[in-house]
């Protein structure tokens, strides 16, 4: 008997100490989420002469819009790639959209073949965290090494982005 | 040590029962003052206790027009940095909107600084029938929002200022309307 008023007077004590914390301060999102260039992280590599490949991996809890997404290569440009349809997501305002989640991989075809070069892709991204906040459209590059040889090129990561540094 | 000095001070040892409720109670204030002391984690600003650098700030409105937001000095300001493009910004501006026009007669005033450019933003605050200005920040607001303590760069993200211009808080995400109005109370008992 005396044990459990001892538990129940340290659970009071805990809950109430709880209590203040969540009473006065507002608990913010600070602490518990991932800074953009980590939530979604963009890699690419050469697969061919004439042919990039770019890919998002996406942080569980996280995802990409598919309509923000966009890429362009210099100074060989490339042709608009098929983007994957994506899931679809019911927002409130927005209506359906598709988005992307654990990774997207996009194939880029460029518009002429460039073996042995160097390319700079540009990638813009714009994602958001399901806990409820949403980052800036993120625009990042990367340079990317088309092989001389048929085989794929390693895959290369992107740096921060300015927004995000 | 005797063998009567050892009786003795076993004779003195507190009962079983007193000791447990000491060791509960060491617990119990242990636990407070942690309680205590994560409120105070929670509620300290995350950057500055200076909001010079938001009333400082000249920004133009939806309509073009210059606004100082020294002009709201004095007031409890809650500036919500926001977007189009954002949802959750979107879902929690409209009781941003009902606690604007309950609360304007106490001294509180809403200020939303759009990450966004004019024409998207008049046409949201149409829509929700926004009652409180929304200044055009550009990409340019994100950086402002950093110095405040938005290191994630995010949205939504809300700074609020007492009624002498210190930050009272700096917050990252949707707020509860619970948590805020409870802020807004504390802040206008205040002062």
């Amino acid at each position: 008997m005396a044990r459990l008023a001892d538990a129940c007077s340290l659970a009071l004590a805990c809950s109430l100490a709880a209590g203040i914390a969540v009473a006065q301060g507002i608990p913010g999102l600070q602490k518990s989420l991932l800074p953009a260039d980590q939530a979604f992280r963009l890699s690419a590599r050469a697969l061919d002469a004439h042919t990039l490949e770019a890919r998002f991996d996406i942080a569980d809890g996280y995802y990409l819009y598919r309509d923000k997404m966009r890429f362009r290569t210099d100074p060989i440009s490339a042709h608009d790639p098929a983007l994957p349809a994506g899931e679809r997501k019911h927002d409130a305002f927005f209506g359906d959209v598709a988005t992307y989640r654990r990774e997207v991989v996009v194939r880029i075809p460029l518009a002429q073949a460039a073996p042995g070069t160097t390319l700079t892709l540009h990638a813009d991204s714009q994602g958001c965290a399901d806990v409820g906040v949403c980052y800036p459209p993120n625009p990042q590059q990367l340079t990317v090494a088309i092989p001389a040889s048929k085989y794929p090129g390693p895959f290369v990561e992107a740096a921060g982005s300015k927004w995000f540094k | 040590m005797s063998e009567d000095a050892l009786d003795a001070s076993r004779a003195e040892a507190p009962p079983r029962r007193s000791r447990r409720a000491w060791l509960v109670g060491g617990i119990a204030l242990a636990a407070l003052a942690l309680g205590a002391g994560t409120a105070w984690y929670h509620s300290r600003p995350t950057a500055t206790t200076d909001g010079a650098a938001i009333l400082g700030l000249v920004l133009p409105d939806a309509d073009g027009r210059q606004q100082a937001m020294a002009q709201w000095r004095g007031k409890v300001l809650v500036v919500n940095f926001w977007a189009t493009w954002c949802a959750p910004c979107r879902e929690e501006m409209p009781q941003f909107v009902r606690m604007q026009s309950r609360d304007a007669g106490k001294g509180v005033q809403f200020v939303g600084i759009a990450v966004d450019d004019a024409a998207k933003v008049r046409d949201f605050a149409r829509e929700i029938g926004l009652n409180y200005p929304s200044l055009i920040g550009g990409f340019g607001a994100i950086e402002l929002s950093k110095s405040l303590g938005n290191q994630l760069s995010a949205l939504p993200f809300t700074v609020v200022l007492d009624r002498d211009g210190r930050v009272a808080l700096s917050h990252l995400g949707p707020l509860k309307s619970a948590d805020l109005d409870h802020l807004l109370g504390r802040l206008l008992a205040n002062g």
